[in-house]
């Protein structure tokens, strides 16, 4: 019984991850406002960086910080890995979430109109 | 001091971020300050390059954590020689944007703050051995190549950079997701320890990954169908920066690709993949070039293509193709750096940069005029210039393969680059009308750039032995999977 709802609560991790990048992948594909875009593009990363966590995770792991309690009882710890790696795609996806962003103003100001298919001075 | 690959991170990073503390001493300083780093990063390139000729490959740890555990730079044959080129055409582009005016206009601060940072990051794509460290290097190119691209206020740089970042997102995320289930499989980002857990996964699992590796990194690399950004990207930055993404950017997209592809999987279809993508890449790129009116959009469409070629060299596989395949590479570095150099100065007065406009140069711009000429002759591959040489070679590695095909498809090709290269160059000698269009004298130190690239051209078409003993080297490295391995991981 207690496995099975362990076994939901992953699942549903998992299941919002995947949804949280369908629902960035819609926003970045199908809206035609450069704000809503770079929405899409932030929701995208967020998917990501939670199914990336919840990869690491372990039934029942405690936090993965070395200290006396954790090497006397002998308990598993999370895999610490993701955890930094998703650390640092935050940071990037913020990076380029911010270049983004001083984008669309520059295209704004430059067009007057924010909305992707009224900009279109260069094509194939 | 201890001469390391480190240098080639570190020293830019910080000179980077040190540049603004230093433009407060003296304004001259933000432009003399990147000169001396990349200086000295060629200087490194040098003195690295001797060692690993002599004894082997180098393998820097970082931070003191072993191989499987830490971070660990490889720099052996292979990616010293593609550092070591990206390093020296790093300086060669400062030095040919010392003196260019619209640098001046716009704040030439920030100009040198994101090329020392692209330099850097693309020269970490190279020389690291960790999935996830190359990852963050490819981010930090691609936030230093958006912003580059958007640089200048007066053109459409801002749209062309956000389709630049829209595509570059879609990579940075398929390389997460890619990075991920590839943890989950052998639980290691060092390269060589997962090439060596490699078979362990289940071929399904395998292909899904090596999908998405190749999507994230053909971005880079301008894979058909996933570049269109370059065209427009090569187009609307200023001109110096088209180079640089030619000779750096694009290397290190290449590299990564050819890294995942040779070191990381053994997957039996990647070969024939490369060769198929590289074959639509180069005929899709090189027919688009044909009908462009734009200059600087002909030479971004014409640099698609040759990536199409080196990806074709690398997919063939044997060893004398990805001699050849390396060779390209050089080639089109030094090649294209010049052509998109010469040419920005040919349209620099023309706002719509039209090949119409650049009638009779040849006469108003002696010099410029003859070293693209020159240009377009060595990247068509007319004897005796280095372009001849690499696609000599590729084509007789082909022929060795018996593919014959092959051999037909890259010459009708190479038929269509040298219409619309020497439509260019006729307009340049026998254009019909004088243009209206005022041509703009090139500065001196651009022009000493251009005569080291012609002349480059020109000593490696007559000689090239000055460097096809690095390249058989970088060829037989990157061959040799299982000392790449054997490097990294000594006690394993």
């Amino acid at each position: 019984m207690f496995g099975d709802y362990q076994n939901v609560v992953t699942m549903s991790v998992y299941g919002s991850a995947i949804a949280l990048i369908l629902i960035g992948l819609y926003g970045v594909l199908i809206k035609k406002h450069l704000m809503k875009i770079v929405i899409g593009l932030s929701v995208v990363d967020s998917g990501v960086n939670l199914m990336f966590v919840a990869i690491g995770y372990i039934k029942g792991g405690t936090a993965p910080i070395f200290s006396p309690s954790v090497i006397d009882k002998n308990v598993q710890m999370v895999d610490p890995v993701p955890q930094a790696l998703v650390l640092t795609a935050i940071v990037i996806g913020f990076a380029v979430t911010a270049v983004a962003l001083s984008l669309v103003i520059r295209l704004y100001k430059h067009h007057k109109t924010a909305r992707i298919d009224q900009i279109k001075s260069l094509k194939w | 001091m201890v001469i390391s690959p480190v240098h080639y991170i570190a020293v830019p990073l910080l000179a980077a971020f040190t540049i603004p503390l230093f433009a407060k001493i003296h304004k001259e300083l933000t432009r003399i300050i990147p000169g001396i780093v990349l200086l000295y990063l060629a200087y490194v390139s040098y003195v690295l390059m001797s060692k690993v000729m002599t004894t082997g490959p180098i393998v820097e740890v970082i931070a003191g954590w072993h191989a499987p555990w830490g971070i660990n730079l490889v720099y052996n044959g292979f990616s010293g020689f593609i550092a070591s080129l990206m390093s020296i055409m790093g300086f060669l582009i400062w030095l040919y944007t010392y003196r260019f005016k619209k640098v001046d206009d716009e704040p030439a601060l920030k100009f040198y703050i994101l090329f020392l940072m692209m330099v850097a990051g693309s020269i970490g794509i190279v020389i690291t051995g960790d999935v996830f460290n190359m990852f963050v290097f490819i981010e930090i190119v691609g936030i230093t190549s958006y912003s580059l691209t958007a640089f200048y206020r007066g053109r459409d740089g801002a749209e062309a950079s956000f389709k630049y970042l829209l595509i570059g997102s879609f990579a940075s995320v398929f390389l997460l997701l890619g990075i991920m289930l590839l943890y989950t499989h052998v639980g290691t980002l060092n390269m060589a320890e997962i090439a060596q857990k490699m078979h362990t996964i289940p071929t399904s699992a395998k292909v899904s990954i090596f999908v998405m590796f190749a999507i994230a990194l053909g971005i880079e690399a301008e894979m058909f169908p996933l570049n269109g950004w370059a065209p427009d990207a090569y187009s609307q930055a200023p001109g110096p920066i088209g180079a640089g993404f030619a000779g750096i950017v694009v290397k290190a997209g290449v590299y990564a690709l050819i890294r995942i592809v040779f070191t990381l999987f053994d997957i039996e279809g990647a070969f024939q993949y490369l060769i198929v993508m590289g074959l639509i890449t180069m005929i899709i790129a090189e027919v688009a070039a044909i009908r462009q009116t734009n200059l600087k959009r002909m030479l971004a469409y014409s640099s698609i293509g040759q990536m199409g070629v080196v990806l074709i060299g690398f997919g063939i596989g044997t060893t004398e193709a990805i001699f050849a395949a390396i060779f390209l590479m050089f080639n089109h570095a030094v090649i294209k750096g010049l052509l998109f150099m010469s040419g920005s100065f040919l349209v620099y007065n023309d706002d719509k940069k039209q090949i119409v406009s650049l009638s009779r140069f040849g006469k108003k711009l002696p010099i410029v005029s003859f070293l693209f000429a020159l240009g377009a002759f060595a990247i068509v591959g007319f004897p005796p210039f280095a372009g001849f040489w690499s696609k000599l070679y590729l084509l007789l590695a082909a022929a060795d393969k018996n593919m014959i095909f092959l051999i037909a498809t890259i010459l009708m090709v190479s038929v269509v680059e040298v219409v619309y290269y020497l439509r260019v160059v006729g307009k340049l000698y026998f254009g019909k009308e004088e243009s209206t269009v005022e041509p703009k004298k090139p500065a001196f130190n651009s022009l000493i750039v251009m005569l080291i690239l012609g002349g480059v051209i020109i000593l490696v078409g007559v000689y090239p032995d000055v460097i096809t003993g690095f390249i058989q080297n970088a060829a037989d490295t990157l061959a040799d999977k299982a000392s790449y391995i054997s490097n990294v991981l000594p006690s394993l």
